[in-house]
């Protein structure tokens, strides 16, 4: 901690006499710099932290720097009401690219928010309010104070102050809720959803970021260079922009500003073979995302790692028991399912499924593979609507509703493939699940952040707490991809458990676990119910489904063929037919049964 | 309605090209699942390679076209050979490293052929026809003629080769076409340089229509990825409908909103896409990554 | 061998080293990031053999046939085929040493016709000549492929589809056929279909690795089972005498 204050304090010495150093081409050079690493920011919040390809920032920083020039020389406002104007009109942009991020990802965004690039790009050059090919001059110095801002030097400061702010706002913000939350749907927005976080919401977020941080660009650049034409903003730089945050690292904002930095000093420097420097960024582009996908801001992890691996920890972390909690305050909620059909394309994976769940109680769903038990947890964890019937939750209806909502109604669950957030540490994994503010609370970033602060360490607190509960503390700050599959396995009903849920769906938690593992899994779920929640698992495991549910209900080919006690069902002929393709010797069976 | 004609006519020739454009992206996505970013670029190089060996080298234009066609295909499996440890893991990255392709390939340009360009004389000037008052360059029919032929060829490559069928094989279930044999990794790769080729074709018989330089390959390639949207990702003859529609509406935009026409089209294009993700004829779910 | 005789005796494998071409497996591990869904299971299955492996669902046996082919990243001392040493075979090539799979849910091509499906399971041989004569085969064992020939296979129903991956695994002509549960999702009356194709197959010479959770399709399709249990080998025995052992009912119904 200390050597981080060092650090920062060293870096902000060197920036303070930075321009003493520097002749007023050489600060030219910086100014440019600290606006690409800006707009970096920006894109690194959007694609490496949110997940959403935006190849959209340089319009976003156009629309700004166009809005300054026109209000200022056209309109007549004044050089600050026009930066505030500016910024707002990115931000509308920003949410304009992003409704498209609702609708789809990946590939289909990126074409996408490209073309809406060149939209903006033919827009500029064609119009005549934005001058044409010729762009806006005579921007007018901005006044601060009497401070004269057209010399670059003292420009300098001003831009100095702008970038600290925004760069600490930005780091805040990943290292605090809503950043985690854009982490979280970065890695799995399956699971982010499922966890309370509002997917959607978010991936208009992380476009607004990308905007904000653009807009604020674009007003710099313009107060900078006092003029403003088309090429600036062209897909070139678009994709100069993209390769200095994949080549800084996308997923660090750190990783972005040096990338940034480093490609704006180095596109100086090669000036004069500007093709080449151009090819250059080109294949060192490809080559990170090849092999160092993360980027320089992963060169010292992977060294850590290489390091490491030369001599053996002396300690080892250990998993330790799971601590029973105290008695329940509450039964848990009933869960009624009644009559759902789910339909995909013709194939019918449920038909008119009914079944109702008992506060408290700890449900088996078991059936062959296939017979539409994932389907279930699926419809009333919200991830697929239903086509007929709907499921309640303590009286309130749930099918129709998102998953995050769903959630916020305290119904938790589990993946039967293991949906963690990959990239975030076991405790951030939990903090996400934990935080059950608002999206309008954001507001407090902008407003009071020192309550976003205090609510941060009331989380980690109660997430202390949870990964001691769930013996995890040892491997808090381990990825999870890095732990053993039945450790990683506690972690996700840890998450589960998080948001406080009174309904917990468990898909397939035994698979992957040996047998002491699945021991623990039986005293948690146990444990799990007498604090006051209703357990509905689908497992194969048939041991542990008898041993540990009060009731079970068998599904095959999508409809419920029997539903009782474990002894009761277990010897029914369908059942057993289903699952073993036979009806022979029930007798025998239930004489088993008796005995054991 | 003379002058609808006319810019009828206009729009179907440079839709043959997106067309041809739009198959290329479509048959590397239907075995792949991978949008190609740096497809716009292989369409400029065949243009310029094409044109190149046609002016300088005084090769038969068809000769010409042919050896373009060559240079792209090979283009075509270094990139495929260099992001293959991505394929079917991390479609973002691979995106991600098409563009550094796509930027590598710009930039190459540049240097080989200068930042200017060049124009390209056409290689049939014969007199336009007159159909009814309305003229018709000889050459857009070429075009027209030639997409057509390339479109049957490659239809009947899909459906009558065991390559053909094969590829098709892998785009629908990779596992089972291992366990009949298939080597996965040589079918995408003949999947790319296929549509490598078809890109140069689509360069090639742009060039005496526009004037080649470095940066035609990204309004190109974004035109033809939305008529490969338009007519349903993957699907081949939804890809010439989609690029005739995009040709049509970009000359129909041309004439009414003149240098706005791009603007035009790419919003129209973010509508049609918002709407309905599966394009006109796509049955396919958007999200395969 | 192109008789249209409607018998499976056609459709025998070929090769007359047949009777030394056998699988031989043993200690196949499989792991998939931190789960072990294989554990040095160990088995043999003779040349014109059939052995069938049962258990509940998640108890490996996907796995275990995906290894053998090479479809998963898997350790082991031996897979041998005949003299062929499976552990440094590519996965494409496996079908070359005369293995044919069937994959549990069938994964026919959805967008291909039938025969194209049917064809393609011949990629390896060329497509003229005798893979016409094996066409003819297939389509006398299962007519209804006939008939549908050209109808898109995602178009076909649960069971008609079991039939073409049936079919399109016997186009290699393969001395042996891994096929992962070819039950799943089908009625009883199309079981009883699946055990006389099985049971034709076995007449003519194939041998047979089967997968299955339904343990009564198994032990009549089949002369040797294994049951799995947790990616381990839980009990072997012949079809006659796992029938009647409680064992299995206990490890499949968990009592």
């Amino acid at each position: 901690m200390r050597l981080r204050v060092a650090g920062v304090a060293v870096l902000a010495g060197v920036a303070w006499y930075l321009p003493y150093q520097l002749d007023l081409y050489g600060i030219h050079v910086v100014d440019i710099a600290i606006v690409f690493a800006l707009l970096a920011i920006g894109l690194g919040l959007a694609m490496g932290i949110g997940g959403q390809i935006n190849l959209a920032q340089v319009a976003f920083f156009g629309v700004s720097a166009y809005a300054v020039a026109i209000l200022t020389t056209k309109a007549g406002f004044g050089f600050w009401t026009s930066a505030v104007l500016a910024v707002v009109a990115a931000a509308l942009v920003g949410l304009f690219v992003g409704i498209p991020a609702l609708r789809m990802q990946s590939h289909y965004l990126g074409i996408v928010t490209l073309g809406l690039a060149l939209a903006f790009t033919n827009w500029v050059t064609n119009a005549s309010i934005t001058g044409g090919a010729d762009g806006v001059s005579g921007v007018p110095v901005p006044p601060l104070f009497g401070i004269d801002l057209s010399s670059e030097y003292l420009y300098y400061y001003v831009e100095l102050v702008v970038f600290g702010l925004a760069l600490a706002f930005a780091l805040f913000l990943v290292r605090t809720g809503l950043g985690r939350r854009l982490r979280a749907m970065r890695d799995d927005s399956l699971a982010a959803g499922a966890v309370g976080a509002p997917v959607p919401v978010l991936r208009m977020t992380a476009f607004v970021l990308a905007s904000l941080y653009g807009g604020v660009a674009g007003v710099l650049y313009a107060g900078l260079i006092r003029y403003v034409a088309p090429e600036t903003f062209s897909i070139a730089n678009m994709f100069l922009l993209l390769a200095m945050v994949i080549i800084g690292g996308r997923q660090s904002i750190i990783g972005c500003v040096v990338g940034a930095l480093a490609l704006s000093l180095l596109r100086e420097v090669l000036v004069d073979f500007a093709v080449y420097a151009q090819l250059g960024f080109g294949v060192v582009v490809v080559l990170m995302v090849v092999f160092a996908p993360t980027g320089l801001a992963g060169v010292p992890a992977r060294v850590m790692a290489v390091v490491r691996r030369g001599r053996t920890a002396g300690e080892r972390a250990v998993l330790r028991p799971f601590q029973s909690g105290g008695s329940a305050p509450r039964p848990g909620a009933a869960l009624e399912i009644s009559g759902i059909s789910k339909h995909f394309r013709g194939l019918k994976a449920l038909v008119d499924v009914s079944m109702s769940v008992s506060p408290g109680e700890i449900r088996g769903v078991v059936g062959p593979n296939g017979s539409g038990k994932t389907t279930l947890f699926n419809i009333v964890s919200g991830i697929y609507p239903v086509s007929a019937g709907r499921a309640s939750v303590d009286e309130t209806v749930v099918t129709g509703r998102r998953p995050y909502q769903i959630s916020r109604l305290g119904i938790a669950r589990t993946f039967q493939n293991l949906r963690l957030f990959r990239q975030m540490t076991v405790r951030e994994n939990l903090l996400v699940a934990l935080d059950r503010s608002s999206m309008w609370s954001v507001w407090r970033y902008v407003v009071w952040p020192v309550g976003i602060w205090r609510h941060e360490r009331e989380l980690r607190t109660r997430a202390d707490e949870l990964l001691d509960r769930f013996g995890l503390t040892d491997f808090a700050e381990a990825a999870p991809g890095s732990l053993p599959y039945g450790i990683q396995r506690r972690v996700e009903i840890a998450r589960a458990m998080a948001g406080d849920p009174v309904l917990l769906l468990l898909d397939e938690p035994a698979a992957g676990l040996n047998g002491q593992e699945v021991g623990q899994l039986r005293e948690i779920v146990k444990s799990i119910r007498d604090s006051g929640v209703t357990v509905v698992l689908i497992e194969h495991n048939m041991g542990l489904v008898m041993s540990l549910c009060d009731r079970v209900t068998v599904l095959a080919s999508g409809s419920v063929i029997a539903d009782g006690t474990p002894a009761e069902v277990a010897v029914r002929p369908e059942v057993i037919e289903a699952y073993l393709g036979d009806s022979m010797n029930t007798a025998e069976i239930a004489a088993e049964v008796e005995v054991s | 309605m003379e002058v609808f004609f006319q810019t009828l006519v206009g729009g179907l020739s440079f839709g043959a090209v997106y067309a041809l454009v739009a198959m290329g992206f479509s048959i590397v996505y239907r075995t792949m699942g991978l949008v190609n970013f740096a497809h716009g670029q292989v369409v400029m190089i065949g243009a310029y390679a094409a044109s190149t060996f046609y002016m300088s080298a005084h090769l038969p234009f068809a000769l010409a076209i042919v050896v373009a066609m060559a240079v792209t295909g090979a283009i075509a499996l270094v990139i495929e050979r260099v992001l293959r440890p991505l394929e079917n893991k991390d479609f973002d990255l691979m995106l991600i490293g098409t563009i550094g392709f796509g930027v590598v390939l710009e930039s190459v340009a540049t240097i080989i052929w200068g930042a200017t360009g060049h124009a390209v004389p056409t290689p049939v000037d014969t007199a336009p026809l007159d159909l009814f008052g309305i003229r018709i360059r000889t050459y857009s029919l070429v075009v027209l003629l030639i997409a057509a032929v390339a479109t049957v060829t490659l239809m009947l490559f899909l459906q009558r080769t065991k390559r053909g069928a094969a590829m098709q094989a892998v785009a629908m279930d990779h596992e089972a076409a291992t366990a009949v044999g298939i080597h996965v990794g040589r079918s995408n790769a003949i999947a790319f340089a296929i549509g490598a080729g078809l890109a140069a074709l689509a360069g090639a018989l742009v060039a005496p229509m526009l004037y080649v330089n470095p940066t035609l390959g990204g309004s190109l390639g974004i035109k033809g990825f939305a008529a490969a949207i338009l007519g349903g990702f993957g699907n081949i003859p939804g890809a010439i409908v989609g690029g005739l529609a995009i040709g049509v509406l970009d000359s129909f935009a041309a004439g009414k909103f003149q240098a706005y026409s791009e603007l035009v089209v790419f919003l129209a294009f973010t509508v049609i896409i918002m709407v309905k993700p599966t394009g006109l004829f796509g049955e396919r779910t958007v999200n395969r990554a | 061998m192109s008789e249209p005789s409607g018998s499976a005796q056609a459709l025998s494998p070929r090769g007359d080293e047949a009777e030394t071409a056998g699988l031989v497996v043993s200690n196949l591990s499989v792991h998939y990031g931190g789960v072990r869904a294989v554990n040095s299971v160990s088995f043999t299955v003779g040349a014109g053999q059939c052995v069938g492996i049962i258990g509940a669902n998640g108890a490996g046996k996907t796995s275990t046939l995906k290894a053998l082919m090479g479809l998963v990243p898997r350790r082991a001392e031996t897979i041998r085929f005949g003299e062929v040493d499976l552990t440094k075979v590519r996965p494409n090539d496996v079908v070359r040493h005369g293995i044919g799979y069937v994959p549990e849910g069938r994964h026919v091509f959805p967008g291909l016709s039938v025969e194209k499906n049917l064809l393609l399971g011949a990629y390896v041989r060329p497509w003229k000549g005798s893979t016409r004569d094996t066409l003819t085969e297939v389509f006398t064992l299962f007519p209804m492929l006939a008939d549908m020939r050209h109808r898109l296979a995602g178009a076909l129903s649960g069971g008609q589809q079991q039939m073409l991956a049936v079919g399109r695994a016997l186009m290699s002509n393969p001395k042996l056929i891994l096929l992962d549960e070819p039950s799943m999702g089908l009625s009883p009356k199309l079981i009883d279909d699946i055990l006389t194709v099985l049971q034709k197959l076995s007449a003519a010479g194939h041998a047979l690795l089967l997968v299955e959770q339904n343990a009564k399709l198994t032990f009549e399709a089949t002369a040797t089972c294994l049951v799995m249990e947790n990616g381990e080998v839980a009990m072997t025995g012949t079809a006659t005498d796992l029938k009647t052992d409680h064992r299995v009912r206990q490890i499949y119904l968990g009592l």
